[in-house]
């Protein structure tokens, strides 16, 4: 009893050492279950969007008729394994629902369109006859036969084609989770350092009472148990106020991306899970306090003087380098992982001392140069501050860091899903060539159209790419996408590496090819490819490499003019753009061309509004996380600069026992902490830029198969660091507190 | 008598229909209740009385809410080993519609019915079962009463024109069948005139069956192809609310006895005691309907499985025919493994009449 009254003690002498440690665990609960909950919260939006605009396989009449019922009841009684998909268009804001037969789907497997809860609640699927009514109450609707795959055996006259609401945003989508995790550990590691920090420092303070108690023969071994026990009670205290405000946090940001899911599908996609506690995230902040704050007891003594030694720096220099090393090279994902964790350790390990020792440096310059003591005192003060704060200093540097990196990852992803977008959905609207009609008949339909806008035909068929090397014929099989006219909508292509006059060049019997192919064959513009179109081989040059945002397949574009003959075109399309004629009149001239009663017209800005605001939503959620993560380190940062300040006090003090006016010591602090913080943001920059760099160009390559593009905002860097010298003079406002609060009572003003 | 399977239908079409599954909860006896969202005051209850109408009672009654055709056949194969065969389709109603009234329009995605078929095979110790679903109204299922038709989706038992039989093939997941039945014009009503009755308090349906058809044809599993040939047993039933709360399950038997006598027996576990009925159909085709007095039947030995504790054996007996037989389904796991499952078996009877038959037990799912 005797020792926990005195662990009790301290507290009641040291409150606020208590409260710091049990807030930063809040705080960091509060972090990793906000993350925890907003990471899954957008996972599950990506998942319910990209299971509402799915490519799948439908089935068509080869006579060009739109399926119906009738159509739906033969094909089941021939045995085919078929599902009516109902899609009916309503204007904003009640949006597009989505109309199944659940007792169709049986024969789906898997694979059942709509999900597989058969729960059916309009989100977007609903029961086809409620979705018929809705249809008959005016609104556009379409009705698709859907089949689970692309191998089902039709009877004559049907043919299978593939059909989405939007184009797939799969791998894209995959691919901004795969960083939405890693940024999640990137936090863990954060909140992990920011705890240490605290808990490290209240050890320290506690030390006197430690000492005392050894020499009152308590064993070392029952203090640790009974700081261990200690710690598990506080963290348990701690981690449920923590859970709860982590998910409150997230359900307020997340509310966001709710609504404008609503607004999309006219009822909740995702509804958030705001009222379930992440018991899950509990127990893992649970271990990682007890990791972070126990590990010294696993760490032997020596080690731990060895960890500052000259020695251990080089050996930090030698685990940073082995890091960039295996980043750079590692030919698997694991390895890129551990090659990143390994630069982070050492770049955490090096940075306070690195910052000190330049703080010491500029001091000994100083003393050169003739400055002032003040100078020479200022530039000392801060190598301390360096060493006695390199926790949180480190911490506030993997924080800056992350969010520098997440921020660019971001923005990136966000200007390579327009540029993806505007690839994809290059005109306002896009029609299929139903099956069994002329493509060539259409064109020259649109072509003697005055007012029509921009347009172009795209007939997608099989090639091969031909290569001697390796001793034989070795044949690559592509897709030939042929384009013909080659018009305007083409021109906000991004072209990777192209000749001049890119799109001149393919109208007169070039190729472009997309950024795998490249990657795969090694091809730059200017290179001969040898093609073989049917049993046709030709000598194309390479005029231009496009980014392909993802797709793994190979592809060759070329103008439908230089297609060779025999060329079957598997699929055929057009997209236009209307101009000063309405789309209804250029859909009436094409049925009336192909002697059809429908054709099929996809509204891409709709898609592309869908898709945008779903995505948008998304990023919105990452930034918010990022932000979060900066704040937290920022207030980690206060903490720790006010209880260390608090050991100072007689130090700064004495500056004005020694006659130093106030103004030149509020000055003095002022410049102790805006330097403090920026030269942190300064630091996190090149790993900021490091960590961008794994992400779009390591990961995401070895994860996927593709990179993106590498970008810079240097403009982000100066509102970072405007945070930085924010925070710096919140900190010296929080000293300066402190030092008139001490000096009170001796009539010291400061 | 397949009420369990009617839970099945129910529960789907009122999942269809975007309710809870508490219905489902309310199991067996759930049938005996109207379903809080199913418009009941259109249906049709059978009454003592009723008589059977044909050929339009081979068809559909739009007017009660629950129906099924029903076949179940003790085949042999070429090399004399038995071989059970299933095949039910059943239609369960959301909302009545009289005789006269047009059927909804296709187009709309009518949902008043909803529709589901059952196929087993049993052989060897080994059971196949696949199930089928759809709605009604729509055209890829249901029946007609003339020519005798009923279908879901390439499912399909009709009479084959000109002749005096019919086909039925349907198919699933490694086994097949496409059988001949003929001898399709000897009927037996059950109870009074085809209403049987399902309780003391008068709860009972529409019920006649062909007890003594003749078939033949092949059956298909895993890639080999079996002739057989044997007897059938095929079932019409319909009502709108033939069970009270309160039954548990049911037991149900339908058997074909080497004296030439049938004999229909099924008991409803009722929670202080059961209701029993049945018919006794001798070789020249007269029946005598039988009641909780004339029959008695108790479980002898019981199987285990994932699925539930059924009873596999059986002493069921009738003294006013001197008839005391054991009834036993052979080694193996018969549960129709659907939405809700049930067991279904082929049967061997030992005793005084010695025979096959066909055994169905539901409410003994876990």
């Amino acid at each position: 009893m005797m020792l926990v009254g005195a662990f009790i003690s301290h507290y009641r002498r040291h409150p606020f050492q208590l409260a710091a440690l049990a807030l930063m665990i809040v705080l960091a609960t509060m972090l990793w279950a906000g993350v925890t909950v907003l990471t899954d919260q957008a996972r599950n939006s990506l998942f319910q969007s990209e299971e509402a605009v799915a490519p799948r396989v439908h089935v068509v009449r080869t006579d060009g008729q739109p399926v119906g019922v009738a159509e739906f009841a033969a094909l089941r009684m021939d045995g085919l394994c078929v599902a009516p998909w109902l899609e009916v268009q309503r204007p904003a804001p009640e949006g597009r629902v989505i109309g199944i037969d659940p007792l169709a789907m049986g024969c789906f497997g898997e694979a059942t369109p709509g999900g597989k809860s058969g729960e059916l609640d309009g989100t977007p699927f609903l029961d086809i006859s409620e979705a018929k009514r809705l249809s008959r109450e005016g609104y556009d609707s379409r009705l698709y036969l859907l089949a689970p795959n692309e191998n089902a055996e039709l009877p004559q006259g049907y043919a299978l084609r593939e059909f989405s609401l939007g184009p797939s945003t799969g791998e894209l989508a995959d691919s901004f989770l795969l960083n939405l995790d890693a940024l999640s550990l990137l936090v863990l590691l954060i909140t992990g350092l920011l705890v240490r920090s605290v808990h490290r420092l209240g050890i320290a303070q506690r030390q006197a009472s430690f000492d005392l108690l050894y020499r009152f023969g308590v064993q070392r071994g029952r203090v640790r148990r009974l700081l261990a026990l200690e710690l598990v009670v506080l963290t348990s205290v701690c981690v449920l106020p923590g859970l709860w405000l982590g998910t409150q946090l997230a359900g307020v940001l997340g509310s966001g991306l709710g609504q404008a899911l609503d607004s999309l599908f006219d009822v909740t996609l995702y509804a958030g899970s705001a009222e379930a506690l992440p018991w899950q995230a509990a127990g893992v902040m649970v271990l990682l306090v007890l990791a972070v704050c126990l590990v010294d007891w696993l760490v032997p003594q020596r080690w731990r003087g060895a960890l500052s030694s000259s020695r251990a720096r080089l050996a930090a220099v030698l685990v940073v380098l082995a890091g960039l090393v295996v980043v750079a090279l590692a030919p698997e994902l694991a390895r890129v992982f551990a090659g990143t964790a390994l630069v982070f350790v050492g770049v955490g390990w090096l940075t306070p001392g690195v910052l000190a020792f330049l703080a010491q440096r500029l001091s000994d310059r100083a003393s050169l140069d003739g400055a002032g003591p003040l100078t020479r005192w200022r530039h000392r003060e801060l190598a301390v501050m360096f060493r006695q704060l390199a926790l949180p200093v480190v911490a506030l540097q993997f924080a800056m860091a992350t969010v520098l990196a997440v921020q660019a990852l971001v923005t990136t992803f966000e200007s390579t899903f327009d540029d993806w977008l505007a690839q994809r959905l290059e005109a306002e609207f896009y029609l299929e060539v139903p099956p069994g009609a002329d493509a060539s008949l259409a064109a020259d339909r649109l072509r003697r159209l005055e007012g029509i806008g921009p347009w172009h035909r795209v007939s997608r068929g099989e090639a091969g790419i031909v290569s001697e090397s390796g001793g034989g014929d070795k044949t690559l099989p592509v897709d030939l996408f042929a384009l013909a006219p080659i018009s305007d909508l083409v021109a906000a292509w991004t072209l990777l590496a192209s000749v001049d006059q890119p799109w001149q060049k393919l109208e007169q019997g070039g190729v472009m090819v997309n950024e795998q192919l490249a990657r795969r064959r090694q091809l730059e513009p200017g290179d001969v490819l040898e093609v073989l179109v049917r049993d046709t081989v030709i000598s194309v040059d390479v005029v231009a490499i496009y980014a392909d945002y993802g797709r793994p397949a190979g592809e060759i574009l070329m103008a439908g003019s230089a297609l060779p003959e025999g060329f079957v075109a598997r699929f055929e399309s057009f997209s236009v753009n209307p101009g000063e004629l309405a789309m209804a009149e250029i859909r009436e001239q094409l049925a009336e061309v192909w002697n059809v009663t429908d054709v099929t017209v996809r509204d891409n800005a709709s898609i592309r509004a869908l898709a945008s605001r779903v995505f948008g939503q998304t990023f919105l959620l990452t930034r918010a996380i990022s932000l979060l993560t900066l704040v937290l380190a920022a207030a980690a940062l206060l903490i720790m600069s006010w209880v260390f300040f608090t050991t100072r006090v007689w130090y700064f003090r004495l500056l004005g026992i020694w006659g130093l006016p106030a103004k030149a010591i509020r000055s003095q602090l002022r410049r102790l902490s805006v330097i403090l913080t920026v030269a942190v943001t300064l630091a996190a920059l090149p790993l900021g830029i490091w960590l961008t760099w794994v992400l779009v160009a390591r990961i995401n390559p070895l994860a996927f198969g593709w990179s993106l593009p590498m970008a810079l905002y240097p403009g982000f860097w100066l509102e970072l660091g405007l945070v930085a010298v924010v925070t710096g003079l919140v900190v010296a406002h929080l000293m300066r507190r402190q030092l008139v609060h001490r000096a009170s009572g001796q009539q010291v003003k400061i | 008598m397949r009420v369990r399977a009617g839970v099945t239908v129910l529960c789907l079409a009122m999942m269809v229909a975007a309710c809870s599954d508490s219905s489902t909860e309310a199991g067996f006896a759930g049938l005996a209740q109207q379903p809080a969202d199913v418009d009941a005051s259109g249906f049709l209850q059978p009454q003592p009385g009723d008589t059977l109408t044909f050929p339009e009672d081979w068809g559909p009654h739009p007017q009660h809410r629950i129906e099924w055709w029903y076949l179940t056949a003790n085949l042999e194969t070429s090399d004399g080993d038995p071989l059970g065969v299933q095949w039910t389709q059943f239609r369960q109603a959301l909302q009545p519609r009289s005789v006269e009234s047009e059927a909804p329009n296709p187009d709309n995605w009518p949902l008043e019915a909803a529709w589901m078929a059952h196929g087993a095979v049993s052989f060897n110790g080994e059971h196949w079962f696949a199930e089928k679903l759809a709605r009604g109204d729509v055209g890829h299922t249901g029946a007609t009463a003339e020519p005798f038709e009923v279908w879901l989706d390439d499912w399909r038992l009709r009479a084959v024109p000109d002749s005096d039989h019919w086909r039925l093939r349907a198919q699933g997941d490694g086994w097949a069948y496409d059988l001949r039945l003929s001898n399709t014009n000897r009927m037996v009503a059950h109870g009074d005139k085809g209403f049987s009755a399902k309780s003391a308090s008068g709860e009972g349906s529409m019920y006649f069956s062909l007890v003594d058809l003749r078939i033949e044809g092949t059956v298909t599993l895993g890639g080999e192809t079996l002739e057989v040939s044997g007897k059938g047993w095929f079932d019409r039933e319909w009502s709108s609310q033939f069970l009270k709360g309160g039954q548990q399950g049911w037991d149900w038997f339908a058997l074909h006895l080497d004296g030439g006598e049938k004999l229909m027996g099924f008991r409803l576990r009722e929670d202080d005691g059961a209701f029993l009925a049945g018919s006794w159909i001798r070789p020249g085709g007269e029946v005598d309907a039988l009641g909780s007095e004339d029959v008695t039947l108790s479980p002898s030995s019981w199987h285990e499985s994932e699925q539930g504790r059924v009873p596999v054996a059986w002493r069921l007996t009738i003294p006013q025919y001197d008839v005391d037989v054991t009834i036993t389904a052979p080694p193996g796991n018969y549960w129709n493994t659907g939405l809700y499952p049930y067991w279904e078996s082929p049967v061997s009877v030992t005793g005084s009449h010695p025979g096959v038959g066909y055994m169905e037990l539901t409410g003994y799912s876990d």
